[in-house]
């Protein structure tokens, strides 16, 4: 049996400059943000991220220059804290580059992946000055004739999830809101699993309906309890707000957000 | 209640004008940071529409949590919820036709009710990069109808023209701290002003021409519907769109 359960830094060594990368997890809720930092430890430089609406985990990646185009439907931290600090900086100096979706086309472009299809159509959309300014293009309707926007795929190189439990094959196991992992899941060409506990492969099949995410498409399993901290990890721990408020706080100068990243990021070994 | 002297602020006057354009039996949506929805909804439900089904971004339906929380994609808001939806479940229901009203915010507003959530400049050097408009130009263009919120009322913000449209389409209503405004026939025009506003205020506060001749005061919440409130959001969460 193939060994896939490994470190957070044997995992994210696989992720390649330049990849693109989809992030599990929504806003300030079950995002791999073990996993996001980890990728900054590791000085990795160029990845595409995609996600439907993030807050730290982006943000992060953003600042620390790991990052430098994000195609997502919205990038904040919602009411708690506001717009996101570095992803807006970074967007307004020209140093990333902003693929805006809606979230649905997020979801239509890795439906397509899924499904192996170059795109597909969508309804709404049209009326959006996103068409233009994204690339978004139109298709019409072999049988009706109407227009509609085409939604180009878009295949992951790989997806970084967080769940609450995986077995050492990969089988995870979300509970409470999905979000779109599932689907993140099958459109990238494959998957790390970051977790908060294992789980026994005897357990996994004495219940497999409850996996939601497939171990077969799982490359690297790794364990890593409070992996999705700062944000929330379903009802197992809420947002760290403190952190956060400290985040928003040290994004206000670049000396203050490098130091920010020494204490915090650099100066933390993965476990 | 003629007589009732409590103060209205923005913050009530808001929720309870979103809640009473609510129908029972009608499915509803919010999403991302969207406390005012969420208290509206619930107040509603409380109210005047108990068989109102509420679909929020957790994929939660009719969820009961036992506290509100700040951020509306929280696990508190799929507690009690019979099932969780994924988030295509939700957008798909609103290209279909099946979403009956969604609530969606915008950074910027104009007279067509159309909004900006992108960028305030040249899209690719902008002056702000704002968050994205998340859901809204699949949502906007294909929910029965939208409700659109902003706790912010000034020229800035309500403009004759956007320079970048997110998203536009089936606007019904457009909430404010000042006033209600309804669609018809492709622009925004006053419904109603509210009680400690004035028509001069909105006037000059509204970057596109508005009519305010006839235009009445919104009701000021009742005793009824105030206490609600308190019940539904006792913590008061719906002021961080204040803050």
């Amino acid at each position: 049996m193939i060994q896939k359960q490994t470190t957070l830094a044997e995992a994210i060594a696989s992720v390649a400059d330049g990849s693109i990368v989809a992030l599990g997890g929504n806003t300030l809720h079950r995002a791999p943000c073990a996993a996001a930092h980890e990728l900054i430890r590791q000085r990795r430089r160029g990845l595409e991220l995609v996600k439907t609406a993030g807050a730290y985990d982006v943000d992060v990646l953003v600042g620390a220059g790991v990052a430098d185009r994000v195609a997502a439907g919205f990038i904040g931290f919602e009411n708690v804290f506001g717009l996101a600090p570095q992803y807006r900086q970074a967007a307004e100096q020209g140093r990333i580059q902003v693929k805006e979706h809606a979230c649905y086309t997020v979801i239509t472009a890795l439906r397509a992946a899924v499904q192996g299809v170059p795109f597909l159509p969508i309804a709404g959309m049209l009326n959006s000055d996103l068409m233009q300014a994204s690339g978004f293009k139109t298709v019409t309707d072999p049988y009706s004739g109407r227009e509609l926007a085409a939604v180009q795929a878009l295949r992951p190189d790989v997806a970084i999830v967080h769940v609450q439990e995986a077995d050492e094959q990969g089988n995870g196991r979300i509970y409470g809101t999905v979000f779109e992992d599932d689907l993140m899941a099958r459109a990238a060409r494959r998957v790390i699993l970051t977790c908060e506990r294992l789980v026994s492969a005897e357990e996994t099949a004495r219940t497999p309906e409850l996996t939601t995410i497939p171990g077969l498409l799982v490359s690297h399993v790794v364990v890593a309890p409070r992996g999705a901290h700062p944000c929330s990890c379903g009802d197992l721990y809420s947002y760290d707000y403190d952190y956060l408020a400290r985040y928003i706080e040290a994004c206000g100068s670049p000396e203050r957000f490098q130091a920010w990243l020494d204490e915090n990021v650099y100066g933390r070994v993965a476990a | 209640m003629a007589t009732e002297t409590t103060a209205v602020t923005p913050d009530t006057i808001m929720v309870v004008a979103m809640a009473r354009l609510l129908r029972n039996g009608e499915r509803v949506f919010h999403g991302v940071a969207s406390p005012l929805p969420m208290v509206a909804i619930l107040l509603a439900q409380r109210l005047h529409a108990p068989d109102l089904v509420y679909i929020n971004i957790t994929g939660g339906v009719n969820p009961l949590p036992e506290s509100l929380p700040s951020t509306t994609v929280d696990p508190r808001l799929v507690h009690g919820s019979h099932v969780i939806l994924r988030l295509a479940d939700i957008f798909d229901m609103s290209a279909r036709g099946d979403l009956d009203t969604a609530f969606l915010g915008g950074v910027q507003i104009d007279g067509q009710g159309r909004i900006n959530m992108s960028v305030i400049g040249a899209y690719d050097h902008p002056k702000v990069r704002l968050p994205g408009g998340a859901g809204s130009a699949a949502i906007l263009p294909t929910a029965g109808r939208t409700i659109l919120w902003r706790t912010k009322h000034d020229p800035r913000t309500f403009v004759e023209k956007l320079a970048f449209v997110t998203a536009g389409g089936n606007v019904d209503r457009v909430v404010t701290p000042l006033c209600v405004f309804v669609k018809k026939d492709g622009r925004l025009h006053l419904e109603s002003i509210h009680p400690y506003s004035s028509a001069e205020e909105v006037t000059r506060q509204t970057g596109f021409a508005v009519e305010t001749e006839g235009v009445p005061f919104t009701p000021a919440p009742t005793a009824v519907e105030l206490a609600a409130l308190d019940a539904v959001d006792p913590e008061k969460v719906r002021l961080v769109e204040f803050a």
